[in-house]
């Protein structure tokens, strides 16, 4: 099941895009993300998917791949565009900008996830956190929780399919709503019990919340090029 | 290195652990053992800190564990039952550094330090692999290095070899004591199981909370152990 769950997974490759600094890349999703939703003459979406065809490229992804790993949200785009055509026919057109949208959006976050490892990927978030600290919040704290989340997802599963597996032994019929309940009750539990023990584990090895990443991070001379396309898409666009 | 004075833990409304008083002397390799909700776990969370005695004390290095958490936490590791859910970093070597990053520690001291752990283990070729894709034998070795980088003096295995086949049990309880007898590090294993005790030196048997047997494990009588761990 984990296996089959190939969408924004990490690909060690050699490619500019991958070598890239985190943080500026995170800063990227978000400006690209923005850019998206907010561009709307034809002009626009042409250059916008032009460039993101590029990225892709430049990435060394498979498109092949990318193709496939859109397949889950096929289902929303179609979903999205048939509620267009009942109830908004006039519209037809802004209803196929926004499946655009939302498809660029995802080509983008794959990407962040394609190039970058969960460390690096965290390091920087932490990084970028820093000036949360005026408020008193904690990077580390954001760290840990996204590190933790992102560790437990697997165990998430195998507790999943272990669950589900003793249910089925069982006889149990997932199309009852009771047993569905049960499924999520359980799992839940487990969750909850993981929690419980990490925290307990996490106390006696001294976790200390004012630590700060180890992670040493530099801009490079591919970091400064980026930024200097990425303002020029902007003011292309704009 | 740790001593229990009159301890008592209540939980909700009833008493786990009763009136124990006990000494782990440093360098020891102790078992606690006792059948399953009879305090074991509970008594080893006072020696880490984790939880704190309802009446009396617990000392580590002479020192109250409620008036230093840092000292008892820094002193004794604990390797936890469900070491899965200890493990808080995806990749190997980041998770064993996760006890030295709350030390403080410099960078370089912290690789240094991850590197000697992962030799002295025999897990270096571990080092970059994602924590979900080990065997449950290898998890618990990860386990240990996170906890035995931090140097601590003594560490508390809560049932190491639960859930493990024949082989991971004899390689776990032979890293044990080994690092017993060459590092010096007082170990306690908590256990139901008679036969992790052929490796320890001092046995502690606790029933209905309360401890009914303390010393030496060659003075220990069939009867008592088998009272404690089958009848209780």
């Amino acid at each position: 099941m984990i296996e089959r769950f190939t969408f924004g997974q990490y690909r060690s490759k050699n490619s500019v895009i991958h070598s890239l600094d985190p943080r500026i890349k995170i800063i990227y999703v978000v400006i690209l993300g923005i850019l998206s939703f907010t561009i709307k003459s034809k002009f626009e979406i042409i250059v916008f998917s032009l460039f993101m065809l590029c990225i892709v490229l430049a990435s060394k992804m498979d498109l092949n791949e990318l193709i496939k790993n859109l397949r889950p949200f096929y289902f929303i785009f179609i979903f999205l565009f048939i509620m267009y055509l009942i109830f908004s026919r006039s519209q037809i057109i802004l209803g196929l900008k926004y499946i655009w949208r939302f498809l660029m959006l995802i080509i983008i976050s794959n990407l962040l996830t394609y190039t970058t490892t969960i460390q690096n990927l965290i390091a920087a978030i932490e990084k970028l956190s820093n000036p949360l600290k005026i408020f008193k919040i904690k990077p580390r704290n954001i760290a840990i929780m996204i590190s933790v989340a992102v560790r437990f997802i697997p165990v998430m599963f195998v507790n999943f399919e272990k669950t589900r597996e003793a249910m089925l032994s069982r006889l149990a019929n997932f199309r009852k709503i009771k047993h569905i309940r049960l499924l999520v009750t359980l799992l839940l539990e487990k969750m909850f019990r993981s929690a419980s023990n990490l925290s307990d584990a996490m106390y006696s090895r001294m976790y200390n919340e004012n630590v700060e990443s180890r992670k040493i991070m530099k801009l490079k001379s591919c970091d400064y090029l980026s930024i200097l396309v990425v303002v020029l898409l902007v003011l292309l666009i704009y | 290195m740790i001593n229990a004075k009159n301890l008592y833990f209540k939980y909700e409304d009833d008493f786990v652990l009763k009136n124990i008083s006990l000494e782990i002397k440093e360098g020891s390799f102790t078992a606690i053992i006792g059948a399953n909700g009879s305090g074991k776990t509970t008594l080893a969370k006072h020696f880490n800190a984790l939880l704190m005695p309802t009446k009396g004390d617990v000392l580590v290095d002479g020192i109250s564990t409620k008036k230093d958490e840092f000292n008892a936490r820094k002193n004794v590791g604990f390797v936890f039952q469900n070491f899965e859910d200890q493990l808080v970093y995806s990749i190997v070597e980041e998770e064993i550094a996760f006890g030295l990053e709350n030390l403080e520690l410099k960078n370089e001291d912290i690789n240094k330090s991850v590197d000697e752990i992962l030799t002295k283990l025999n897990i270096k070729h571990l080092a970059k692999r994602n924590v979900s894709t080990l065997s449950l034998g290898q998890k618990q070795l990860v386990a240990l290095a996170g906890v035995l980088a931090m140097k601590p003096k003594c560490i508390v295995f809560d049932e190491p070899t639960t859930n493990l086949d024949e082989k991971n049990k004899k390689n776990i309880m032979n890293i044990i004591k080994g690092l017993n007898q060459k590092d010096k590090i007082t170990m306690i294993v908590i256990t139901n199981l008679l036969d992790d005790l052929k490796y320890t030196d001092d046995v502690i048997v606790i029933k209905n909370g309360g401890v009914i047997f303390n010393d030496k494990k060659l003075k220990l009588r069939n009867k008592t152990l088998k009272e404690a761990v089958l009848y209780d």
